[in-house]
């Protein structure tokens, strides 16, 4: 009998101390949409391919809408679909954020008529119109890491390098660079110099070119920093087809298979990486359990998504507001680590 | 049967189809007739649309001006500019339709004072115009403006209609106005059917061809200034591509690309469509590239179909006689 | 005067030129930045040359019969898209089946261009402005806008860019390259001392001329777009060669570029004049003037603000100094021309009757 009592007075404390920890209900019907920041990269294709996994995991009747702009008409063109999804009624939109807080007043439309606003991998700068940021890492530790990274290969005698980044209005990525130069002050990186940061659009035509006035404008720099995987990608091959493999090197964040050849050249000795799988079928099961009343866009909720885990919900300590769910780890690829990685 | 003489014109063509495109895309989406979807879909095109009045006026003199675009970009680029420098808004939205204005006599003075064709010099507008605009901004984006300059582009101020929209139709009623009703607008008719015999019937040829450009480049400006104020923000290369659209919606209402002809409510007939097949097409989740392309193939149908009739025209009359 | 009047056509004196503004361009900026003269600079210009050149030819011949064709930026993309997806898909393939293709590809997407031209009598202008948009919207639809990226690729084809088939001195001439200057020596040739090269001429300068004659105006024209598809074809190869990575972006704004190497170039805009060479020599200038700016740290947008004043002073210089030096040239011939009565006499100032 007290066996009883006790349980059913845990029950009940536990009921009381807000419901049992987000209870994500497979089976629901909701409209989703993921919005990358436009098409044509594969980092989010691989995100499409973890959110279709987290779908079929919770068995949503309603397929998933994958939808986005081309990179020349990418803040319109996010712009026009998010407005598109909010007149079509969805149940929420995924959104690897692209325009900056251009997106606001679109977003703020959408929450206004209940639709759930997620962003993942790059968010609303100022979180207005947005419920919750699905962050991969931790925006100042990647700065820690490229700093790092950067240490590593160029050596004690440290010198001059660049930063060949995406969009200038990737919140990610101008997080990122902001991340590292506030990194680099600490005297361990005394020796190492930022000359100068280009913008390569995700686009490899202008990347390649971007890279390759980097070192007609300064050429003794050493080392090409590209937080983005088309840009790094564009780099390397620039260097390989200018014979400048060893006095240029590249790194950054990109995708292994991509980098295979160009890390056991030696070009690209370090990069780092996370899982856009994983992003992808976090941000699903953000968005579903959001859609679906399981949890609650509030600091504290917590839940559990699928075969990745328990997460909480904080608030984002690299934004001035705003609430996010850390992903969590990345990986720093090299010539021991990078076939293993690539085959998968 | 006048009535089907009517319909059997281009314009009731033009307005089949757009019953047709209409109803295809309420079938698709109930939300589709509601206000709120009405007022986006002109609000997502509202800045080439207001271009393609004056288009029409430049087409059917018999010219065409393929800079309008990149003018709209560097309009837009200079007013952030200046706002980030610290000019205050009223004088930078001034500053930037003047550019407008300046770029577009630029072009005018080529093709109407130096004879050459427009075709060449907007083609090198369109490039010149956007590159003018990246140096001034490089790769960055400008936003922050205040919030009543926002205001005039996103938010619904007349009733549920933004000013963007006012503008279009006071923009609209002027055209028409001047185009159908005016000596100026018979004028242009003139000048497209046959510019020679214009110039010696004492037609200041250049100065009309003159004007027509300087006010293309105006209300380029003008859109271009609207756009950024829709987006909250401006980058270098803001609005590229729109000509393919705007030359589109004049040509689709009717107005012959050689000039001479075509009718104001054709273009507004043909903007309708436009607008609600590139609406319908992103309910439908079709988007970017696959939306332009339709536009793309229109344009050609709106000028081989007219050219098919009046063979086939010929051709029949041939067998009857 | 004479002399030279009788052996040397304006179109030509424009080309020569040109060829000395480009010597002259280099000698500048060969005094005003370090490390000009290297093989590094060459090999630059020399990318950026061979793919707006090998386009540029087939502008150039749709230039002369007074079309444009603004769909080659789409064109060259669409080939370099999908003869990658094709080759990654099978690494095995012949290299040379692979160009091959390219090249069809191009001919056909060029082909359709050249039946609305030429029989359905649409103006180029508006044919190519929608078939810019119908082919690049094909290429985001049917590849899913997924990207061809270099891992996949062969080995061969990557390293292409990379091949050197002679070196001279510092400048090293590479695989690529050499493709480029073939195909700008062909074509010269072909449009001098073919017929058909002939008659694309003369259907430029004066097209009712033409009909009357009895060329075969429409097969021409047909013939121009095809051939400016097919070379986009090949071009879009080079592109994947080069890059390795292509996205459905690639040869975006490419359109522009060529045109504008083509009328700087001196091939006149109302048709009938300009040669391949020309075309390619606009090529060369533009390249060195991109090259120079950046390394000049001047912004490297000017660049396309220049661009646009160079085609405008291009199309202007045409239209004001050809036209003179064809009148001055015309009136030469008439003088020297055997058997014929002397001209009336000239009341303009500077000609004076022998």
């Amino acid at each position: 009998m007290s066996k009883y009592l006790l349980v059913t007075a845990a029950l009940a404390i536990g009921m009381a101390s807000g419901g049992l920890a987000g209870d994500v209900t497979p089976g629901k019907g909701v409209d989703m949409v993921l919005l990358p920041k436009f098409l044509g990269i594969k980092v989010f294709d691989q995100a499409h391919q973890g959110a279709l996994e987290a779908e079929k995991e919770l068995e949503n009747p309603k397929p998933l809408k994958y939808l986005g702009p081309t990179p020349e008409n990418s803040v319109a063109g996010q712009i026009e679909i998010v407005t598109n999804a909010t007149t079509q009624g969805v149940g929420a939109i995924m959104i690897s954020n692209n325009s900056g807080d251009q997106i606001v007043p679109a977003a703020k439309a959408a929450q206004a008529k209940g639709i759930k606003v997620v962003t993942w991998d790059s968010p609303i700068p100022s979180a207005e119109g947005e419920d919750v940021f699905v962050a991969q890492v931790d925006f100042t530790e990647i700065g820690k890491v490229m700093a790092d990274m950067a240490l590593s290969i160029m050596g004690a005698n440290g010198g001059k390098f660049a930063i060949l980044s995406a969009s200038p209005d990737a919140a990610n990525q101008n997080a990122w660079i902001a991340a590292m130069k506030e990194a680099l002050k600490d005297p361990k990186y005394a020796k190492l110099q930022l000359v100068d940061i280009v913008y390569g659009d995700d686009q490899q035509e202008k990347s390649y070119n971007q890279a390759n006035a980097l070192v007609d404008k300064h050429p003794d720099i050493k080392l090409i920093m590209a937080p983005t995987s088309v840009g790094i990608v564009a780099a390397a091959k620039a260097m390989q087809d200018g014979g400048l493999g060893d006095k240029v090197k590249i790194s950054g964040l990109g995708l292994p298979s991509e980098m295979l050849a160009y890390t056991k050249s030696g070009i690209a000795p370090e990069f780092a990486l996370w899982s856009f799988t994983d992003l992808g079928y976090l941000a699903y099961y953000t968005a579903y359990a959001l859609a679906t009343g399981a949890i609650k866009a509030e600091e504290g909720a917590t839940f559990k998504a699928g075969r990745m885990g328990e997460y909480k919900i904080t608030k984002d300590p690299t934004r001035a507001k705003g609430l996010r769910i850390l992903m969590g780890p990345f990986t720093v690829y090299n010539k021991d680590n990078i076939e293993a990685a690539a085959a998968k | 049967m006048i009535a089907l003489g009517r319909l059997k014109s281009w314009e009731g063509l033009l307005l089949a189809i757009l019953v047709v495109v209409v109803a295809m895309n309420v079938m698709r989406s109930p939300y589709y007739l509601g206000i709120d979807n009405v007022v986006n879909l002109f609000q997502l095109s509202i800045e080439k649309i207001i271009v393609a009045l004056t288009m029409t006026m430049i087409i059917v003199s018999g010219e065409i001006d393929l800079s309008v675009a990149s003018i709209m970009g560097l309009a837009a680029v200079l007013l952030g500019c200046l706002f980030k420098a610290g000019i205050p808004m009223p004088a930078a939205i001034l500053i930037a339709l003047l550019s407008g204005l300046a770029a577009g006599l630029f072009n005018g003075f080529w093709v109407a004072q130096a004879g050459l064709p427009s075709l060449a010099v907007t083609l090198a507008g369109l490039i010149g115009y956007r590159g003018l605009a990246r140096v001034f901004i490089q790769d960055h984006s400008i936003g922050g403006f205040p919030v009543w300059f926002n205001t005039i582009g996103q938010q619904r101020t007349v009733g549920p209609l933004t000013i963007s929209i006012m503008i279009f139709f006071i923009l609209f009623v002027i055209v028409a106005v001047t185009l159908h009703g005016s000596g100026l607008g018979r004028l242009v008719y003139a000048i497209g059917n046959n510019t020679q015999a214009a110039r010696y019937a004492g037609v200041r040829v250049k100065l009309i061809k003159l004007c027509l450009f300087g006010a293309s480049g105006l209300v380029a400006a003008l859109a271009g200034i609207l756009y950024g104020a829709r987006l909250g923000s401006v980058r270098g290369d803001i609005a590229t591509g729109f000509e393919l659209d705007i030359i589109t919606m004049v040509l689709l209402g009717g107005v012959s690309i050689f000039g001479g002809s075509g009718n104001i409510i054709g273009v507004g007939l043909s903007i309708l469509v436009i607008l609600n097949l590139r609406n319908g097409m992103g309910l439908a989740n079709i988007t970017g590239d696959t939306q332009t392309s339709v536009v793309g193939a229109l344009l050609i149908l709106s000028v081989l179909v007219p050219n098919l009739m009046h063979t086939l025209k010929t051709k029949w009359k041939e067998r009857k006689t | 005067m004479n002399w030279l009047q009788r052996r040397v056509r304006p179109e030509q004196i424009r080309e020569l030129s040109l060829l000395l503004l480009i010597i002259l361009a280099v000698t500048i900026f060969g005094s005003l930045i370090p490390y000009y003269y290297t093989s590094r600079t060459f090999d630059r210009i020399a990318e950026s040359v061979t793919i707006i050149g090998i386009v540029g030819i087939g502008q150039t011949l749709v230039v002369l019969t007074r079309n444009i064709d603004l769909s080659v930026g789409s064109i060259v993309g669409f080939t370099a898209y999908f003869i990658g997806a094709l080759i990654a898909g099978n690494n095995g393939i012949n290299p040379l089946a692979a160009i091959l293709l390219a090249i069809a590809m191009g001919a056909v997407m060029g082909a359709i261009n050249g039946v609305l031209v030429a029989w359905a009598r649409v103006p180029s202008i508006i044919v190519t402005l929608g078939t810019l948009a119908i082919y690049r919207g094909m290429l985001v639809d049917l590849s899913g806008a997924r990207t061809v990226t270099s891992d996949s690729l062969p080995g061969w084809l990557l390293n292409l860019a990379r091949v050197n088939l002679l070196t001279i001195g510092m400048v090293r001439i590479g695989a690529l390259f050499t493709i480029a200057l073939s195909m700008v020596v062909i074509f010269q040739i072909g449009t001098t001392y073919l017929r058909a090269g002939r008659c694309i001429y003369a259907i430029g300068s004066n097209p009712d001329a033409a009909l009357l004659i009895g060329l075969p105006f429409r097969r021409l024209v047909f013939l121009v777009f095809v051939i400016s598809g097919a070379l986009s074809g090949l071009a879009g190869f080079v592109m994947l060669a080069r890059f390795g990575n292509i996205t459905v972006e690639a040869g975006r704004g490419l359109e522009l570029e060529v045109v504008a190497a083509v009328v700087v170039g001196g091939v006149n805009i109302f048709g009938g004049s300009g040669s391949v060479v020309g075309a390619t020599l606009g090529a060369v200038m533009l390249g060195i003037l991109e090259q120079s700016l950046l390394r000049l740290q001047i912004s490297e947008f000017w660049r396309d603000a220049l661009l646009g004043l160079l085609i405008l002073l291009a199309v202007a210089s045409d239209a004001v100094i050809l036209q003179r030096l064809r009148t001055l040239w015309g009136r030469a011939e008439l003088k020297v021309a055997p058997g014929m009565p002397p001209p009336v006499p000239e009341t303009e100032k500077g000609v004076t009757n022998p």
